[in-house]
């Protein structure tokens, strides 16, 4: 027996060739190559080495075959080898006799003489092993001798993993189940292994024969679609050696016979190869998943060194690779399975277990996916960052649940860098996006001081489609109040404490599922950040930047709501304005401010408030007088000047200088009715001025009537309202931006109330004009009452001296008689001077029943409450109502 | 007497493994028996050379059905 161990297994292995076949050695030197190749292969076995187990099973086998004695014996039978220890495998022997084991009441192929071949000529219904029919009828394909197969193999295990093999295999394959399994499922078929004696030989024993004794022309046609491995006599290629072309195309690499055609783009067959129709087509149908792989791995090929493509390309490309890994894990199980076969040296006949229809099932799934894949890649090419993520988001809105998983999967690699962004920019503040793929731009350009309106802007293209226009506003929005408070504020308060809620910043998974659910916790985080965030702004400006009290401030000094104190700086201004602009200097003005500001309630405003108070001269023209150049200014700056911009701020001088103006004529008007007062008396003694007079008054009175009703306007129905709507908008804002922009409209409301927008220019100029008769008045009277004074003074003088000689009394007569004649004089002067100021306030009329704007419209109305100039045009007959009915009709 | 002694319980080995053997119905011989147990102490994995003695035993169970279809085919042509 030691002897005998010495032998090597190749001389062992043929002594039992010849000993099974009953053949001499040379007959059986062919079988002999097959069992030393088989042998010989790395062929990995796929069972456990545990001796246990194996007779666990051969105890289950005997209790199938209802053999308890048999199992109870053979139980006594293996303690007595395990008393024994002479054999070193155990396990091994023992297995070997369990593949070997037969039921015997089973017909046995094995003992195949006529009995079996014409078992097998019978229609396969005629077997009834329990096997066979709880086999679906779907996997039967291209295998009508499996059933014999599974009469000899008789491993009952190894036999329900096969018969669920096909089916399981590829959904097991996409869903990532254990790799034994796998192995198993797919090496089981190789292990029976279909065997003819010689590769001449016809495989009609294994042939279906269900029309009986087969014709010999329709033998022929069933061998033409047999395969085989190294061809037959036409010269076509055997199905073996398309399959293996077939795994390598699915790989992308050209393989023997199906070769990539680059002008068609396509995998083709070599023409010239002989093939059946079928195994052509089954073949190009096959090779299209190379195509596809092809498509993706050039994608992803393409972008993996592109730095440029950014993080999400990045993560995009990483998602596609997983798939790719998936499909490759595929191939590598086919390959082995490819291996196996040709290991086994077999020539694989009708029993091929890898057949081209059979890769088409199996391929199907995957092929689906990479279809998914490739058109994904189509739709993403050229896009990065959030494109790419809307790309991919455009893709998971389909029914089919497969498909959409996959994209879902996708989606999440691809959204979480942007996530990531997000969850920085919102919580801390920080953009770091080196390859512009989020949604919020940083232009490094932009100082400080613009920091709020032009440092951050939005990436329209970048927002994935999944983030609303409304949700990357307010994420903008977040992250700018964080810069903004950090920047401009200074403020260090770490942003853990603006928003409590960014402390539990979610894990990657956990984020890229928020994606899918939008309405909830997604859009949950951003508004609670976005309170928190814009709350805790508006504390700090308010608070400690003072932001409502400089807004109070503007209203109180540069849109003149402190009356007393525009007033008393009139007042004290006057004399200085009256002369011309370029003999003022800003230092005299600016003492004069301060006195005024001492002497009025404006005392009692915070000195941070009147310290930014200012004076400021425009630019002087020719001709100008003080008053045409002086303006009030307030200086802003650090985070306030965020709310009041240049632009505000040059918003703010004008309209001072109109209300400035028209204060100004209430002004000159105030002191041509106290000349009127108190002169009245002292000129009732020259009755031939009272004519004159008349008319002064009656001019007066209707420019008082005008400017009034234009202060009332402008006080209450531009002003007040305004400034109400603004106050309560800025109580009630909730950022920052909402504050900027009631404050915008404010102004802008301001702006074009007051006749300043560039619609009502033509208004204003006639208001000028009228402002213009007011002063050229005020002018005409004080001529006229200094003249008036002069003649009475000298009267005055003529009647206290007594003895006056001739000459002067005819020189007092002249001056008497020029003083008499100067009255017609001023007497058309001033009816001049009516005359053009009726006709101007007349055009204003006109033209404020023309504007669109109803309170204008009633300003209209109140200005000519008498209707004394509805009279005199009859443009101005248009009742307020028609007026009214035509402009809705025409809108 | 030491190699007797191991002769003996090789003998025994082999009783057993045999009656095994013949109750799982592998129809084995003796003689193929104790070569495939010297080739499975050679550490050869047992599910490639049942394979293989499978395939030589279908092989030559078709040597005879080639025999016999040869012969029936004769007969009808």
């Amino acid at each position: 027996m030691a002897a005998l161990d010495q032998k090597s297994p190749n001389v062992l292995l043929q002594s039992l060739c010849c000993r099974i076949t009953g053949k001499s050695e040379a007959e059986v030197a062919h079988q002999f190559q097959y069992a030393v190749r088989v042998i010989g292969s790395n062929y990995a076995p796929t069972i456990e080495r545990d001796e246990f187990l194996v007779s666990e099973k051969i105890k289950k086998e005997l209790l199938k075959q209802r053999r308890e004695a048999d199992a109870a014996l053979f139980s006594e039978l293996h303690r007595k080898l395990q008393t024994q220890g002479v054999l070193k495998h155990r396990w091994s022997i023992l297995y070997l006799l369990l593949s070997l084991c037969e039921d015997p009441r089973k017909p046995c192929s094995r003992v195949a003489g006529y009995g079996s071949m014409f078992a097998q000529a019978l229609p396969r219904d005629a077997h009834s092993t329990p096997f066979y029919c709880a086999r679906p009828q779907s996997l039967s394909l291209g295998h009508p001798e499996r059933s014999s197969t599974l009469g000899t193999s008789g491993i009952s295990s190894l036999g329900t993993h096969t018969l669920n093999g096909p089916t399981l295999t590829p959904q097991a394959l996409l869903s990532g189940a254990p790799a034994q399994v796998l192995g198993d499922s797919l090496r089981q078929p190789g292990t029976r292994l279909a065997w003819t004696l010689a590769p001449g030989t016809s495989p009609s024993a294994t042939a279906p024969t269900s029309r009986g004794p087969p014709a010999p022309p329709a033998l022929a046609a069933r061998t033409q679609l047999r395969p085989r491995r190294d061809g037959d006599e036409n010269g076509e290629i055997a199905e073996s050696a398309l399959v293996r072309d077939i795994l390598y195309v699915f790989q992308g690499i050209d393989g023997k016979f199906i070769k990539m055609c680059t002008p068609e783009n396509c995998y083709k067959i070599d023409t010239k190869v002989p093939l059946s129709k079928s195994l052509r087509d089954l073949s190009s149908r096959l090779s299209e998943l190379g195509w596809l792989h092809n498509k993706v791995r050039k994608y992803t090929d393409a972008r993996s060194l592109d730095r440029a493509f950014g993080l999400v390309g990045q993560s995009f490309c990483a998602a596609l690779h997983q798939e790719l890994k998936e499909y490759y894990r595929l191939l590598s199980v086919l390959h082995s399975q490819l291996q196996l076969e040709d290991d086994q040296g077999v020539n694989v006949g009708g029993e091929c277990s890898l057949t081209l229809r059979r890769l088409l099932v199996w391929t199907y799934d995957p092929k689906v996916r990479l279809k998914t894949l490739a058109t994904l890649v189509d739709y993403c090419q050229g896009r990065k960052g959030g494109e790419l993520a809307s790309a991919v988001h455009a893709y998971g809105k389909t029914g089919d649940p497969s498909m959409r998983a996959l994209v879902q999967h996708v989606l999440a690699l691809v959204s979480h860098p942007i996530l990531n962004f997000l969850y920085r920019w919102i919580y801390d503040g920080e953009l770091e996006d080196t390859y512009h793929e989020f949604f919020v731009a940083s232009d490094p350009t932009v100082k400080t001081d613009r920091l709020w309106h032009d440092k951050y802007t939005l990436r329209k293209s970048m927002i994935p489609s999944f983030i609303t226009m409304d949700q990357s506003r307010k994420v903008l929005l977040i992250g700018k109040s964080i810069n903004f408070l950090h920047q401009v504020c200074h403020d260090r308060t770490p942003p853990g404490k603006i928003t409590p809620g960014s402390k539990d910043i979610d894990s990657p998974r956990d984020a890229a599922e928020l994606f899918t659910d939008l309405e909830g916790a997604f859009q949950g985080k951003i508004d609670a950040a976005y309170f928190e965030t814009s709350k805790y702004l508006l504390d700090i400006l308010n608070k400690k930047y003072s932001l409502l009290e400089h807004l109070q401030a503007m209203r109180r000094y540069l849109l003149l709501g402190q009356g007393d104190f525009i007033r008393h700086l009139m007042d004290l201004l006057k004399p200085e304005l009256a002369r011309p602009a370029t003999t003022l200097y800003q230092h005299n003005l600016t003492g004069i401010l301060e006195t005024a500001v001492r002497a009025t309630n404006a005392q009692f405003d915070s000195p941070e408030i009147l310290k930014r108070l200012d004076v400021r001269l425009l630019e002087v023209s020719p001709g100008d007088t003080g008053w045409d150049v002086f303006s009030l200014d307030y200086h802003v700056d650090g985070p306030i000047a965020t709310v009041f911009t240049r632009e505000c701020m040059s918003c703010y001088l004008r309209v001072f200088n109109f209300l400035w103006r028209a204060k100004r004529m209430e002004y000159i008007l105030t002191d041509i009715w106290k000349g009127q007062m108190c002169s009245g008396k002292l000129l009732k003694g020259m009755p031939e001025l009272s004519g004159v007079l008349h008319q002064c008054h009656v001019l007066a009175s209707e420019m008082v009537h005008f400017i009034h009703q234009m202060q009332y306007y402008i006080t209450f129905e531009v002003l007040e309202c305004s400034w109400d709507e603004l106050w309560n908008k800025v109580q009630q804002a909730q950022d920052l931006d909402q504050v900027i922009a009631a404050h915008e409209i404010f102004l802008s409301t301001i702006i074009s109330r007051c006749l300043l927008d560039t619609n009502s220019r033509s208004l204003l100029n006639q208001l000028r004009a009228i402002f213009d008769q007011i002063i050229e008045f005020q002018n005409a009277q004080d001529a006229l009452y200094r003249s008036a004074f002069e003649d009475r003074k000298q009267q005055r003088e003529g009647e206290g001296e007594w003895g006056v000689s001739a000459a002067e009394e005819a020189e007092e007569k002249k001056r008497v008689q020029k003083f008499q004649e100067t009255i017609p004089k001023m007497c058309s002067q001033l009816r001049i001077l009516t005359h053009f100021y009726q006709g101007i306030v007349q055009q204003f009329l006109v033209l404020l029943m023309s504007s669109s704007d109803e309170s204008l419209q009633f300003l209209s109305f109140r200005l000519d409450f008498n209707e004394h100039y509805k009279a005199r045009d009859p443009r101005l007959r248009v009742s307020l109502g028609a007026t009214r009915g035509r402009r809705s009709s025409n809108i | 007497m030491a190699s007797a002694a191991n002769l003996n319980a090789v003998r025994e080995t082999m009783d057993v493994l045999l009656e095994i053997s013949k109750l799982l119905n592998t129809g084995l011989d003796m003689e193929s028996l104790s070569i495939c147990v010297r080739l499975c102490e050679q550490g050869i994995n047992p599910e490639a050379l049942s394979s293989v003695i499978k395939e030589l035993r279908k092989a030559s169970d078709s040597l005879k059905v080639k025999e016999i279809r040869c012969f029936s085919f004769g007969n009808f042509t």
